[in-house]
């Protein structure tokens, strides 16, 4: 424990020199700067930002949208300009012109819906509320069949709404203030990996590896500062926001390490500093798009539940969540966090992070690393189950990217891509340990892709147990053990799949990316085979 | 000449040799094609017209109450298949054999202020996409009640076509993928400047036939062609795809000289501050402060490029020449920072 605060003091000092020489005067009209610029975006950055043209011309009162550029006009000039296409829309007192053409007709609904916001805030402010708004609705909800309805009594009291002022539930408000948490956090860790580049260059690593601490206690004595700036960062947020302290803690505190456990990577792969700016860019792009994205369904979609802003965005509106709610995104991202730091301490040492080589060859030395220290037979399938939720991220960003393709185009490519994500992780590792003449033997390869494939196959079945579970209780007993024989069947090809990939690169000494290629190709066919495709 | 193009050579090596630079290329076409995903995502579940258009008369809904009250014409006039009931039980009735989705109860006579009953299924997807599809109607028949207390809602009337796809392509799309390259070019040559510091190579540099602007400008350069060749390749890929782009020319031009000002002030923090972790703060921070002065001076290169792509008639090249020679004044201002500091 003191090994580590004495790291920690040392990143202290660190920080103080490197930005000790800057005068208060600087960071004070940095921080007037920073002030002004969340001031001007506030308003100013919207969707459509400055792309309609209007004229205006009699009594209309001013209209104040960053997607307006509102000239004033005679009615004559400005039909004239809208027949020249040179504006969009022309505004006559109470009368709206307009072409036919699909510009103008843009520019028209996004002024209706202008408009409409401003006659309520002019009627809201004119008159009493009972006559501007005069439409209560009552929402009630029913049960999905008859006989649960009878005996119970309705789910939710009825909820009461005036339509103008009550827009259906969109959480775009609440997200947008959960991601307000993402910022700091991101920005910290980026110091965090700042901090390990430095010791890098300076050499000042070899020095640390030397003297009586672990690489753990280096790694935990580093990150902990940036823990402590990240989780302040936090508090001040919720304090802010009016947010339950206690509760934001819990539910950020594994994004954090999330977050943390992914920078940590960043210093240990890069070769040089361009590495690290591409790298931190496709980290902040790809961790962004994972937490934000789904929040954006809280309440309409189940899949929100993936991310921990999901939870934010329940507590922001009044919303109530289980205990299940809470480890559904948490678990994975403290596992990886746990992975992470075990990565971490094995990878940190002088040879591994000074070595400027290729990055498939430097990948292949970091999972030797991690590979070396425990026998085979326990490493392989555990390496396959934990590089489940990893795999399972490959696949749904190469979903995305597929969707840019022709419709026959998209099935067909997510199944090649995904196969050959999962031959790769179930066959790496062995690879490797045979690269490195740990394993040697038919049997043993053949033993070791077995394993392999029953540590993928029985993650696979634990992450759909974990997501059907959310969904529904009662389907599990059905997933595990209604289909009984059928369970066989995958677990057998995974093992096929594999043993083909490992035996090709390592027996008949064919390239890693051609051996592959065939197991791939085995794998698509099989799964093109269970849609239906060859019958 | 000959040592400019030397480093601009080594330079563009390194980067090729590396090949990381796949990621940011795979990145942007990730952030594009997420977003347009997301995009469809959130049209599909939450966009009342989009949800109307492709599902409307399928939403059938159960209406109970007299004949003549005009809700009922609203939802039909949006392309909701309606069906009235003679009571509420009977609506029930249906609801649970699923021939109906949800029950509106209208009420028989009202006063001044009219309440409604709305019976939706107890699941969130369902329920919230009935909810957004009938909030036009109810918001027709709250105008229509405030009408008959006298109180006219002007505008009523617009209609258009539903504008956020457009919005999007030209206004988040288009300059994402234009700018990105940009943002990317000065974080590389923040890299590259730096890396020469940091390791005490930049003496043995300049030690070859080269001045010390010679050595930032190639840096910038080499930086430079590749946001060069990626704004070209975003532009053909865009063409490829059908999106209309008008005045091509100054767009690519406008991409370019964005990149010359985002590399041009990276390497102006990176000369003064001489390591990595520092410049590219600062580096963060200027962009930051960048695009909100541009807005407040109302000269943001991203509203200049969107209006350029739509053919707005009042933007032309002049725009593009302002960001010119704002461009040309910091290079200046680099060149003789530069000189007087790296030694």
């Amino acid at each position: 424990m003191n090994q580590i605060l004495i790291i920690a003091w040392r990143e202290v000092t660190r920080l103080r020199k490197r930005f000790g020489g800057t005068s208060p005067f600087a960071a004070l009209s940095l921080l007037v700067v920073l002030g002004l610029s969340a001031f001007a975006l506030r308003n100013t950055i919207s969707l459509g930002s400055g792309l309609y043209q209007i004229g205006v011309t009699g009594n209309v009162s001013p209209i104040h949208d960053s997607r307006f550029t509102v000239i004033q006009v005679d009615a004559e000039q400005g039909k004239m300009l809208l027949n020249e296409h040179s504006i969009d829309v022309l505004i006559v007192d109470m009368q709206v012109f307009s072409r036919d053409d699909n510009k103008s007709q843009y520019a028209i609904h996004a002024l209706k819906q202008y408009m409409e916001e401003e006659e309520l805030a002019r009627i809201r402010n004119t008159y009493p509320e009972s006559q501007a708004f005069p439409l209560r609705v009552g929402i009630n909800y029913l049960p999905a069949s008859r006989a649960q309805g009878q005996n119970e009594a309705p789910t939710r009291p009825e909820e009461t709404i005036i339509p103008s002022l009550t827009p259906p539930p969109l959480p775009f408000a609440q997200v947008l203030v959960a991601m307000l948490y993402i910022l700091p956090i991101t920005f910290i860790s980026i110091f965090f990996t700042s901090s390990f580049m430095d010791e890098k260059i300076n050499r000042r690593l070899t020095v640390l590896l030397s003297a009586p601490v672990t690489p753990f206690q280096i790694v935990l004595g580093k990150m902990l500062l940036y823990a402590v700036f990240a989780l302040s960062a936090i508090v001040l947020i919720a304090v802010l926001t009016r947010g339950n302290v206690l509760l934001i803690i819990a539910i950020f505190l594994p994004t954090v390490l999330f977050l943390f456990a992914i920078y940590l990577m960043v210093p240990l792969f890069y070769r040089t500093f361009k590495d690290t700016t591409f790298i931190a860019m496709l980290v902040t792009t790809l961790t962004t798009a994972y937490l934000v994205a789904p929040a954006m369904f809280t309440d309409v979609n189940d899949i929100s539940h993936i991310s921990p802003l999901t939870l934010a965005v329940k507590m922001y509106r009044n919303e109530s969540f289980g205990w299940r709610e809470y480890l559904f995104p948490s678990l994975p991202m403290s596992a990886i966090f746990g992975f992470a730091m075990f990565a971490g301490t094995r990878l940190l040492n002088e040879e591994f992070l000074m070595g400027y080589k290729p990055i498939t060859r430097k990948i292949a030395d970091a999972i030797y690393l991690l590979m070396a220290r425990i026998k085979p037979y326990l490493s392989v399938p555990l390496w396959s189950l934990l590089v489940i939720p990893i795999v399972y991220m490959a696949q749904i960003v190469f979903l995305a990217f597929a969707s840019n393709l022709p419709l026959g185009m998209i099935v067909g490519i997510t199944l090649m891509a995904s196969a050959l994500i999962e031959e790769t992780a179930k066959s790496v590792g062995i690879v490797v340990l045979a690269d490195h003449g740990v394993v040697k033997s038919d049997r043993e390869i053949l033993g070791l892709s077995f394993l392999s494939a029953f540590g993928f196959f029985v993650g696979e079945k634990l992450l759909v147990l974990l997501s059907i579970n959310l969904v529904s209780e009662a389907s599990i007993s059905s997933v595990l053990f209604g289909q009984g024989l059928s369970l066989l069947m995958p677990l057998i090809a995974h093992f096929l799949f594999t043993t083909i990939v490992t035996l090709l690169k390592t027996k008949a000494k064919l390239l890693y990316m051609a051996a592959l290629m065939v197991g791939t190709l085995a794998h698509f066919l099989y799964n093109w085979y269970l849609l239906g495709g060859l019958r | 000449m000959i040592p400019f193009l030397a480093v601009v050579k080594k330079e563009l090596g390194s980067v090729l040799r590396d090949r990381t630079i796949l990621i940011a290329i795979l990145l942007q076409l990730f952030i594009a094609s997420f977003s347009s995903g997301l995009l469809l995502g959130m049209l599909s579940l939450y966009d009342a017209d989009t949800i109307l258009r492709t599902s409307g008369s399928r939403i059938r809904i159960g209406i109970v109450g007299s004949a003549d009250d005009p809700f009922g014409t609203f939802l039909v006039e949006r392309g909701l298949t309606v069906i009235p009931f003679g009571t509420l039980t009977q609506a029930e009735w249906a609801f649970y054999e699923g021939t109906i989705s949800a029950i509106v109860d209208t009420p028989e006579a009202a006063n001044s202020i009219t309440e409604i009953k709305l019976y939706l299924p107890d699941s969130n997807t369902r329920s919230s996409l009935i909810r957004t599809a009938i909030q036009e109607p109810l918001k027709e028949y709250e105008n229509y009640l405030r009408l008959q207390q006298g109180i006219k809602i002007h505008y009523t009337d617009l209609q258009g076509e539903p504008s956020t796809s457009f919005e999007f392509v030209y206004s988040v799309l288009l300059p994402i993928l234009m700018f990105f390259p940009a943002f990317v070019a000065g974080s590389l040559s923040i890299d590259s400047l730096t890396e020469e510091f940091e390791n005490n190579t930049v003496q043995t540099l300049l030690a070859a036939p080269l001045t010390v602007n010679g050595m930032v400008s190639a840096k910038i350069g080499s930086v430079l062609i590749l946001s060069f060749l990626q704004c070209g390749v975003w532009l053909v890929l865009l063409k490829l795809n059908g999106i209309a782009i008008q005045n091509t020319g100054w767009i690519f031009l406008l991409a370019f000289i964005i990149s010359g000002i985002t590399s041009t002030s990276a390497a102006l923090a990176a000369v003064l501050l001489k390591d990595r972790e520092r410049s590219q703060f600062i580096y963060a921070l200027m962009l930051l402060a960048g695009v909100a002065i541009g807005n407040l001076l109302n000269l943001s290169p991203i509203i200049t490029l969107s209006r350029l792509a739509v053919g707005d008639h009042f933007t032309s090249g002049w725009n593009v020449v302002l960001f010119a020679i704002f461009l040309i004044g910091l290079y200046l201002l680099l060149r003789k920072v530069s000189r007087q500091i790296v030694v």
